[in-house]
C-alpha cells in the first residue's frame, strides 16, 4: 500500500511504502553506517551518569525503582505480618497493646494493597511493555517518573506513620463511623496518603492503555499482540473505573474528617453504607486489577515452557475482558451481612458465581497449552503450577464465600482471611515471583540461582500452607478477624501457633530470595540472549545492556516472531527496520494505528529531568500538609504544583518540532507532530478524563444514594441552592466551552487573532460560572446536613475543575502569542477542547441536580 | 490492501469515535449489557424495597422482561459476531497470522465468545428475580 500524500502538504501524512517487502529488508546497511548509527542511538538513550541517574526516566530505571521499591514496601508490610502472627501465637499474649495490634493489621492490608498489589502491576507494566511492544520507551517517559516519585513519596509517608505510632487504625477499609470519628491523624494519613498514591496509579494507567494501544510495533496488529498487553488494556480499563469512586469517597470522607461535613453521620441525614459501598466498587474489581496482571505473567511464560503458541488466545482475551466487566458486579459480597434486601444479595452472589467461568477458561487454556506441548521444567514454571495450586484452592473457597447464607456464617472470621490469602498469594505473589524469575535476564542481563529459587519456592509454597490452611479452620471454629487477642479453651490454640509457625516458614523463604536477588552477580558469566528460548519481542534485547530498548523497531506478522521469523534478530541488530537512528539527536518511537498498527507518526519522548521530582515533592506537599490541618502551607504547595507542572508542560510537550516529517526508515516518511485524535496526547486526555468522569458519576450516585436510602432527602423545606445563580453558571460554563470550540477552528482556519479573543473571552465565562455556583451554594450550612454538604461537595468538584479549565485556557492563550500554538500545531488546543466537552457535561449535570432536579424530587 | 483508509476528515474527533475504535468497542457492547442489566435490576429492587417506590412483585415482573431484552441485544451481538467469526464457512478456529482478515476474524471469535459469557452472566442475574420472592 503507499500513502497517499494530499496537496499541499499543509498536514503531511505518512508518506512512502508500507508494508515493507521482504527484498526491501533483505538490503544490507553498510557496517560503517551501522557503527555510526549505534552510537548516535546510544549518545541520545543511556541514562545519565552520577547522582543526575536519579534523574533518569527511560523506562527500564523508573520500572527498576518502581518495582523494588513495592518489592521494599511489600517486605516491610511482611515484618508487620510476622508481629501479628507473634501477637495471636498463643492466647492471652500481652507482646503488643491492642492500639498497637489494630495500626499492624491496617497498615499491613493497606501496604499490602496500595503499596505492593497495584503499584507492582504498574512497575512491571512500565519495566516490560515497551520490550514486549518492541518500542524505545512508553509514550509519556515524565509521566511514568512523576508516578514513581509520586508513589515513593506517598509510600514512606503513609508506611512510616507505624514508627511514630500514627499509623491508621481503623482496618484496611476505613469503615466510618469507627475511622471517622477515630482520634489522631491516623485516618488523614490514610486518606490523603493513599488518594496522592491512587492519583499516580490512575497516571500509570494512562500512560499503560496509551502504550498498549499505539505504541506497538507496526503491523502487531490486535490478534497479534502479546497476551500481556491484553491483560494491561484490560488492566487499565477497570483502573480508570474502580479507583475513581474511592477517590470520590476520599473526597467526601475526608470533607467529613476535616470540615464536619456529615456525609457518614446518620444523626445529620449522613450514611455510613455510602462508604461501604464506594470502598468495594472499588474494592472488588482491585482484587482483579491485582490478578489479572499477574496471571498475564504466566500467559506469556507457559508458551515458552510448552515450546509452541498458546491454545486459545481468543478465550483468553473472553477472559480477560469478561473477568474485567464482571469483577464490577461483586463488591456487595463484601457486605453481604449489611441488611440489604434479599433479592440484591442475589444479584451479587450470581455474578460472583459467574465471575468463575472466565477466570477459570484462562487457566484450562493455560493448561492445554503445557499438555499440547512439550514441556521444559524451567525454574518459573515451579512457580507457575505452585500458584496454579494455590489459586485454585483460594478460588473454591471463594464460590463458598460467594453463597450468602455460607457468608453470613463465616463473615469476618479468619476462614476470609484463608480465602484471601489463598487467591492473593496464588494470583498475585506467585506469578509475579515467577516473573521475577523469568524476565530477571531481561531486566538486568544475570540469571538467579536456580538452587536459591528451588529453596525459596518450597520454603514459601509449604510455609504459606501451613499459615494458611488452618486458618480455615481457625475461622469455621469461630475465631473473628482483627482481634489483638483471644481466650483459652475454645480450640483456637493449635491451629493459631501452627499458623505462627508457617508464617516465619515463609519469611524464611522470602529471605532466601531477597538473597537470591540482591547478591553481587558481577563474576557471573555473560548471559545468553535468550536465556528461555522464548518467541516474544523482548528477547531481542541486547546483551550486554543498551539503553535504546529496540536497535531498530521491526515489522511483525505474527504472534511469536522470534519463532516464526528467523531472520528478524539479525535484521533488528543490523538496524534494517524502522527508526534505526537518532540524527536529530531526539529520543523518538513508532506511534502506530489502534487496530492495525499502522504507522502514524514519529514520536518524541521525553529526557531526563529534575521536574517530576518538584512536580511530586509540590504535590506530595499538598495532599500531606492537610493531615495536619496545615491548609496555607498546602495550598502554596498545591500552586507550586500547578506551575512546576505547567512548565514542564510548556517547555517539554507539543512544541513545534524542526522538521514536518521525517525518515523513519524503509523509505517510509512519517510527521513529527499530529494533533486531534490520533495523537498520544489526545488519547491520554481521553482515558484521564474517562477516569475523571467515573468520579464524578460516583458522586452522582452519592446523590441518589441518599435519596434512595432516605425518606426525606432532600428534607422537606431544606434550603436548596439558588435556583438563578445555578442557571448562571450552566450559561457561563456553556458560553465558554463554545468558546473553546471556536478558538479551535478559528485557529486552525489561520484565524489567529478572533481565536485569541476567543482564548480571552473564554476564560472571562469561566470565572464568571465560577463566581456563580459558589454565589448559589454560599448560604447553605455544609455542617447541618447532609445534603447541603452534598451541594457543596458537587461545587467544590465543578469549581476545581473549573479552574483547571480555566488554565487551560490561558495556556493556550499563551501559546498562540508566544508561538507554542499555531495554526499548523496546535494539539494543546485540541487535547483541551477534549477536556472542555467532559467538563461541560459534568457541570451540566451538577446544575441540573443543584437547580431543578433536587426540587423536584 | 487494508481496508481503514480514509480521505482526511474534516470532523476527526467523531471519526475516532466511529470507524477506528469500532472493532475493539464492539467487543465491549455484549458485557456492557450485562452490566446496564445488572445496574437496572440492583437499582429497581432498591427503589422498590429501601425508598417503597413501587410493589416489588412488579419490578420482579418488569425486570425479567428487561432480561428478556437484554438477552436478545446479546445474542443480536453474538449472531454478528458469529458471522464475522465466519467459522462455519471457513472452518479456521483460530487467527494467529498477520493479515487484516485474520483481524477480522479474531475480533469476531472475541467478541461471540465474550457475548456467551455476557448470556451467562445475565441469566445468573436473573435467577434471584426467578427464586426469590418480596425484600427479605
Amino acid at each position: 500500500m503507499i500513502f497517499r500524500r494530499p496537496a499541499p502538504p499543509v498536514r503531511p501524512e505518512p508518506d512512502g511504502p508500507y508494508p515493507p517487502t521482504d527484498e526491501m529488508l533483505s538490503t544490507p546497511v553498510p557496517k560503517d553506517e551501522q557503527a555510526a548509527q549505534t552510537k548516535r542511538l546510544r549518545a541520545v538513550w543511556d541514562p545519565p551518569t552520577g547522582w543526575r541517574y536519579w534523574s533518569a526516566v527511560n523506562n527500564t530505571e523508573v520500572g527498576k525503582w518502581y518495582s523494588l521499591t513495592a518489592f521494599f514496601f511489600m517486605l516491610c508490610a511482611g515484618l508487620l505480618a510476622l508481629l501479628i502472627r507473634l501477637q495471636l501465637a498463643v492466647p492471652e499474649n500481652e507482646l503488643l497493646p491492642a492500639d498497637r495490634f489494630n495500626q499492624l493489621f491496617t497498615m499491613h492490608g493497606s501496604a499490602m494493597m496500595f503499596l505492593f498489589a497495584v503499584p507492582m502491576f504498574e512497575a512491571v507494566s512500565i519495566l516490560l511493555l515497551p520490550g514486549l511492544l518492541g518500542a524505545r520507551d512508553m509514550p509519556f517517559p515524565r509521566l511514568s517518573a512523576f508516578g514513581y516519585w509520586c508513589f515513593l513519596i506517598g509510600g514512606v509517608f503513609v508506611l512510616g506513620s507505624i514508627l511514630f505510632d500514627a499509623a491508621p487504625r481503623a482496618g484496611w477499609f476505613m469503615y466510618p463511623p469507627l475511622a471517622t470519628e477515630d482520634e489522631g491523624p491516623g485516618s488523614d494519613i490514610w486518606l490523603l496518603g493513599l488518594s496522592f498514591i491512587e492519583v499516580a496509579s490512575i497516571a500509570a494507567a494512562v500512560e499503560l492503555i496509551v502504550g498498549a494501544l499505539k505504541c506497538r510495533p507496526p503491523g502487531m496488529r490486535v490478534n497479534l499482540m502479546p497476551l500481556y498487553s491484553w491483560y494491561v488494556l484490560v488492566v487499565g480499563g477497570m483502573i480508570l473505573f474502580a479507583f475513581p469512586p474511592l477517590i470520590a469517597g476520599d473526597f467526601l470522607f475526608e470533607l467529613e474528617r476535616s470540615f464536619d461535613w456529615p456525609f457518614f453521620d446518620p444523626t445529620r441525614g449522613g450514611d455510613p453504607m455510602l462508604w461501604q459501598h464506594l470502598f468495594w466498587i472499588f474494592g472488588h474489581p482491585e482484587v482483579y486489577i491485582i490478578f489479572l496482571p499477574s496471571i498475564a505473567i504466566v500467559a506469556m511464560i507457559i508458551p515458552t515452557v510448552a515450546r509452541r503458541p498458546i491454545i486459545g488466545y481468543s478465550w483468553i482475551v473472553l477472559s480477560a475482558v469478561g473477568t474485567g466487566f464482571l469483577s464490577f458486579g461483586l463488591w456487595v459480597h463484601h457486605m453481604y451481612t449489611t441488611g440489604l434486601p434479599g433479592l440484591s444479595l442475589g444479584f451479587f452472589s450470581a455474578a460472583s458465581e459467574a465471575v468463575v467461568i472466565p477466570t477459570g477458561v484462562q487457566l484450562f487454556a493455560f493448561l492445554a497449552t503445557l499438555i499440547a506441548g512439550r514441556i521444559r521444567m524451567i525454574l518459573p514454571m515451579l512457580w507457575i503450577a505452585g500458584a496454579l495450586a494455590i489459586f485454585t484452592m483460594g478460588g473454591l473457597t471463594g464460590i463458598m464465600l460467594a453463597l450468602a447464607p455460607f457468608d453470613f456464617q463465616v463473615h469476618d472470621t479468619y476462614f476470609v482471611v484463608a480465602h484471601l490469602h489463598y487467591t492473593l498469594f496464588g494470583g498475585m505473589v506467585f506469578p509475579v515471583i515467577a516473573g521475577i524469575y523469568y524476565f530477571y535476564p531481561f531486566i538486568t542481563k544475570k540469571q538467579l540461582s536456580v538452587r536459591l529459587g528451588r529453596w525459596a519456592f518450597w520454603l514459601i509454597f509449604t510455609g504459606f500452607n501451613i499459615t494458611f490452611l488452618p486458618m480455615h479452620l481457625t475461622g469455621l471454629l469461630g475465631m473473628p478477624r482483627r482481634v489483638f487477642t483471644y481466650p483459652e479453651g475454645l480450640g483456637w490454640e493449635a491451629p493459631n501457633l501452627i499458623s505462627t509457625c508457617g508464617a516465619f516458614v515463609v519469611a524464611a523463604g522470602f529471605a532466601v530470595f531477597v538473597w537470591d536477588l540482591i547478591r553481587p552477580k558481577a563474576s557471573q558469566p555473560q548471559i545468553e540472549r535468550n536465556p528461555w528460548k522464548a518467541g516474544t519481542l523482548e528477547w531481542t534485547h541486547d546483551v550486554p545492556e543498551e539503553a535504546w530498548g529496540m536497535r531498530s523497531i521491526p515489522h511483525i506478522t505474527s504472534r511469536y516472531p522470534l519463532w516464526d521469523d528467523p531472520k528478524l534478530l539479525e535484521r533488528v541488530d543490523s538496524g534494517r527496520f524502522y527508526l534505526p537512528d537518532a540524527p536529530e539527536g531526539r529520543r523518538e518511537t513508532l506511534v502506530t494505528s489502534v487496530i492495525d498498527a499502522e504507522p502514524i507518526m514519529v514520536q518524541r519522548v521525553n529526557t531526563p529531568t529534575w521536574l517530576t521530582h518538584l512536580a511530586a515533592a509540590f504535590t506530595g506537599g499538598a495532599f500531606i500538609f492537610p493531615t495536619f490541618h496545615l491548609y496555607i502551607p498546602a495550598i502554596i504547595s498545591g500552586t507550586l504544583a500547578v506551575a512546576t507542572i505547567l512548565y514542564w508542560l510548556w517547555s517539554s510537550t507539543a512544541r513545534p518540532p524542526e522538521a514536518d516529517t521525517k525518515d523513519a526508515g524503509l523509505g517510509l516518511r512519517l510527521p513529527t507532530y499530529v494533533s486531534g485524535p490520533d495523537s498520544t496526547g489526545w488519547s491520554a486526555m481521553w482515558i484521564t478524563m474517562l477516569g475523571d468522569a467515573t468520579a464524578f458519576a460516583s458522586l452522582v450516585f452519592g446523590f441518589f444514594f441518599y435519596w434512595t436510602s432516605q425518606p426525606d432527602f432532600p428534607p422537606s423545606g431544606a434550603e436548596h441552592a439558588a435556583l438563578g445563580f445555578v442557571a448562571l453558571a450552566a450559561l457561563g460554563f456553556m458560553v465558554s466551552w463554545a468558546l473553546t470550540l471556536a478558538a479551535r477552528g478559528l485557529n486552525r482556519r489561520g484565524q489567529e487573532s478572533a481565536a485569541r479573543g476567543a482564548l480571552i473571552c473564554g476564560p472571562i465565562a469561566t470565572a464568571g460560572g465560577l463566581v456563580a455556583l459558589v454565589y448559589a451554594v454560599l448560604p447553605l450550612g455544609p455542617t447541618t446536613h447532609v445534603y447541603p454538604a452534598l451541594l457543596w461537595a458537587f461545587a467544590i468538584w465543578i469549581s476545581a475543575h473549573g479552574a483547571v479549565g480555566l488554565i487551560m485556557q490561558l495556556y493556550c492563550l499563551a501559546g498562540s502569542l508566544f508561538g507554542k500554538l499555531t495554526p499548523r500545531y496546535d494539539a494543546d488546543l485540541w487535547n483541551v477542547s477534549l477536556f472542555w466537552h467532559f467538563f461541560l457535561i459534568s457541570a451540566l449535570v451538577a446544575c441540573a441536580l443543584l437547580g431543578p432536579v433536587a426540587r423536584v424530587l | 490492501m487494508t481496508e481503514e483508509e480514509h480521505p482526511p476528515q474534516a470532523d476527526e474527533e467523531r471519526h475516532e469515535f466511529s470507524a477506528d475504535a469500532d472493532s475493539l468497542w464492539r467487543l465491549t457492547l455484549a458485557p456492557a449489557t450485562w452490566a446496564l442489566h445488572f445496574v437496572l435490576c440492583y437499582a429497581t429492587i432498591s427503589l422498590a424495597c429501601a425508598r417503597g417506590l413501587f410493589p416489588v412483585g412488579a419490578a420482579r415482573f418488569w425486570l425479567l422482561g428487561l432480561t428478556v431484552l437484554a438477552l436478545l441485544v446479546i445474542g443480536r451481538q453474538g449472531y454478528k459476531a458469529l458471522k464475522q467469526w465466519n467459522v462455519l464457512d471457513t472452518g479456521a478456529l483460530s487467527h494467529p497470522d498477520g493479515r487484516a482478515e485474520d483481524r477480522h476474524r479474531f475480533l469476531g471469535h472475541a467478541a461471540l465468545l465474550i457475548a456467551v459469557i455476557s448470556t451467562i452472566g445475565t441469566v445468573f442475574t436473573s435467577f434471584p428475580l426467578l427464586l426469590l420472592e418480596g425484600c427479605r
